[in-house]
């Protein structure tokens, strides 16, 4: 057998398994009632589809031309006749599979086999979607042609890009997209002019401003959240993306943060009734003490062992909060009630929409610091030792003195992200400072690409407001969000917004060939000497 | 008294005894080389000197002060720079990038123009790069971006680690007139190679190293001229 033919079938099988897989897990129908939300297709009546039935086919045939265009993939070059071959035989291929699942499940609901008993997913409803709402054979016939059909397009398709192409193309589509808008002229001279730059500003303030009154409650709190892992994602991005100090236990200092307002504002377990700045206030400096004190031990170590260490400190903290030991403090696995929110002259300011002001405020602040660092002598010295941090001794940086600072901000504007969390649902206990905080704090920085403040807060709103667009999804949330992770490193593994140096680094220019053999047979005299 | 005076120095790696009692001097103005073939010890001598290793015994004295309580940053501020073996420049910053961070002990901004425009006068190439990243540069230029990096610190004392280490011979010939050109103008240096034949051919007085210890010390002339030198590291029979 010829090796496209190989390619053909081996794809069709995958794909062939893959959707009997999502059928059996109950995803296609899940699938076909959120594309009715979302693209909301009329139903044709008269070919006897339902809406429902039309947003499956609709999520079919993309599988299929999917399945046509992973056929061909890596098989190049291929003739047309070759690529149609290869694709259709995929596409049969996976409509054999996809079709004899339906025609057996469908038979065995038709005969009354109660499915559910065996897998919770498959309701009568659900196999009768699957196989169009037709009699078992007639339904399965309809999917293998309609696999069959989508493959030969999808090998169309991909033969007419170049197949190998596509992945490539669709990374290198947003990267273009990004940059042709930054490039734009009218956007440099923006950028290059004071004043239209402030106007800009001004009206991005304006819609922060107003944005809240247009939303709901539900998607204020969300914002909310979004906006604290935004604080929290440029504090982690100084330690990680800056210094290259890889800290597994940031939630720590969030912790601090959060327990810091809940003690000494609420009316439980002391009731010492202080004001809420000055405990925002404190959540920062103590915050901040306390990555000195955890730096000073553990920043001698480099790499793997420091995101060990701190993986354990994030833990210590966590189940120290709900010792018997600190229960009198922390209120133990019970957590803590009635945190007080902020008051501005005497008056509540405590609402969902109040808080989204005031992360905002905060997130402003932060941001402008941030960048004010960065470009300080600090941060050449951050820069410099993640590069190489014997290297940078030798420049003269006080490598231990940089390690701490970085910590110690970066500590700070956590503590700040906990103090306000803690505030504004009014709650705190230990299962808000699990191990899964630092890491969704590491994936943002890693997906909105590291050391880059706008990557910062696009990976905070993908990271904390998709799984909230995603909620329609249902139990398959998780699974649709890890997908998309996996596709986005994939694709774009520099992150979404990376910072200029990375973008260099993924996609510099290497210096040209002729240059380098210029070098070596140009005469050293002209080399060096000059 | 000499301008660098390495006494008895006695360095570890663990339990490995890497240098056995160490002592050299250099003076105000010179090129001293320190030869020696693979592990002999040269580059962990360096790295005392620059205090990234502490000696278990013996004194590392630069201009009268002993080092021995001063950080590797804070030695750099009393005019030591290194160049590191294998070049060491920031690879994923640009050129410009790396000799801005060369002249981070450098409190006065002032002087910063003055000295790139020194560094750029030494090697034009870098002038013509200087927005490029480091890490695409070729071996030769990477070296030239080492020494002008180490260069914008105003040492007083320049510590050059195997500056022709996989290099092209006809590049380094014009690395090692650089060496010379900047010692012309002042800068002391202490230049550790393996590439006895050039460094001995600018060099004032030489070392040479055998597993940690020091064999032969003479003016350069003398070691192209000795035997044993010949033999081992120049290739003569």
């Amino acid at each position: 057998m010829r090796k496209h033919l190989i390619h053909g079938l081996t794809s069709g099988i995958v794909f062939g398994i893959i959707t009997v897989f999502l059928l059996l897990i109950g995803f296609l129908s899940t699938i076909a009632d959120l594309l009715l939300v979302a693209i909301n297709i009329k139903s044709l009546e008269s070919a006897g589809l339902s809406a429902q039935t039309l947003n499956l086919l609709l999520f079919l045939g993309l599988l299929g031309v999917f399945t046509g265009i992973r056929a061909l993939r890596g098989a190049e070059p291929l003739s047309w006749v070759q690529a149609i071959l290869s694709s259709t035989l995929a596409g049969l291929v996976h409509g054999l599979i996809a079709g004899s699942a339906g025609f057996i499940l469908g038979t065995l609901t038709d005969n009354g086999v109660k499915l559910t008993t065996y897998l919770s997913a498959m309701l009568p409803q659900t196999v009768n979607l699957y196989i169009l709402n037709r009699a078992p054979l007639d339904g399965a016939t309809s999917l293998l042609l309609l696999f069959t059909l989508t493959g030969l397009v999808g090998g169309l398709i991909a033969k007419g890009l170049g197949s190998r192409k596509v992945g490539e193309r669709a990374g290198a589509f947003w990267q273009t997209t990004v940059t042709s808008v930054t490039e734009l002229p009218a956007i440099k001279r923006v950028q290059s002019s004071p004043i239209t730059r402030y106007v800009i500003y001004g009206i991005l303030l304006l819609i922060v401003f107003l944005l809240p009154q247009r939303l709901g409650q539900y998607w204020n709190y969300t914002v909310g959240t979004v906006g604290i892992y935004v604080l929290l994602g440029l504090g982690l991005n100084i330690v990680v993306g800056l210094a290259g100090l890889l800290d597994l236990g940031y939630v720590a200092f969030f912790a601090i943060g959060a327990y810091t307002v809940a003690l000494m504002t609420a009316p439980e377990p002391h009731a010492l009734g202080i004001n809420f700045w000055v405990a925002l206030l404190s959540g920062l400096v103590l915050a901040a003490l306390a990555g000195i004190l955890l730096g000073v031990p553990v920043l001698r170590m480099r790499g793997d062992y420091l995101a060990i260490v701190t993986l354990g400190f994030g833990e210590i903290i966590r189940v120290l909060s709900r010792s018997d030991l600190l229960t009198p403090f922390t209120g133990g696995p019970r957590g803590v009630r009635d945190i007080a929110g902020p008051t501005i002259f005497g008056k509540p300011f405590n609402s969902d929409i109040d808080f989204v002001y005031l992360i905002t405020l905060a997130v402003i602040l932060i941001i402008f610091i941030t960048n004010r660092l960065q470009n300080s002598r600090v941060g050449r010295a951050w820069v410099a030792m993640r590069e190489d941090e014997t290297v940078a001794q030798a420049m003269g940086i006080d490598t231990m003195k940089a390690k701490l600072l970085a910590f110690s901000i970066g500590a700070a504007f956590a503590g700040v992200g906990g103090v306000l969390f803690a505030s504004r649902n009014q709650f705190t206990g230990p299962e808000d400072h699990n191990l899964m905080v630092s890491i969704n704090v590491l994936a943002l920085v890693i997906v909105g690409g590291m050391g880059s403040i706008p990557g910062v807060i696009a990976g905070a709103f993908v990271l904390k407001g998709l799984p909230e667009v995603l909620r329609q999804l249902e139990n398959f949330r998780i699974l649709a969000f890890g997908a998309l992770l996996v596709v986005m490193m994939i694709w774009r593994p520099e992150g979404l917004i990376p910072s200029a140096r990375r973008q260099l680094e993924m996609h510099g220019e290497e210096p040209p060939p002729e240059e380098v053999i210029q070098q070596v047979t140009k005469p050293a005299s002209a080399e060096v000497e000059s | 008294m000499a301008f660098l005076e390495v006494h008895d120095v006695h360095t570890y790696y663990g339990n490995i005894h890497a240098l056995k009692g160490i002592s050299l001097t250099v003076e105000r103005g010179e090129i001293v080389t320190l030869i020696g073939g693979n592990g002999a010890g040269k580059t962990t001598t360096l790295r005392t000197i620059c205090g990234l290793l502490k000696p278990r015994r013996g004194k590392v004295i630069l201009d009268g002060e002993d080092l021995a309580d001063f950080k590797t940053h804070q030695i750099v501020y009393k005019g030591v720079a290194m160049v590191p073996e294998g070049r060491g420049v920031f690879a994923r910053l640009t050129v410009e990038e790396n000799l801005d961070l060369g002249a981070y002990s450098r409190n006065d901004r002032a002087t910063y123009a003055s000295d790139l425009e020194r560094v750029f006068g030494l090697f034009p190439r870098l002038k013509e790069r200087r927005k490029q990243v480091a890490g695409t540069l070729s071996g030769g230029e990477q070296q030239m971006l080492a020494i002008g990096r180490a260069l914008m610190a105003h040492p007083r004392i320049l510590l050059l680690d195997e500056p022709s280490m996989g290099l092209a011979p006809i590049l380094v010939e014009g690395i090692f007139d650089t060496i010379k050109d900047i010692n012309r103008e002042g800068t002391t240096i202490l230049l550790v190679e393996q590439n006895a034949l050039m460094a001995l051919s600018i060099a004032s007085r030489g070392y040479v190293l055998q597993t940690g210890q020091i064999v032969l010390q003479d003016s350069a002339e003398n070691l192209q001229a000795n035997e044993m030198v010949q033999k081992a590291y120049l290739g003569i029979e």
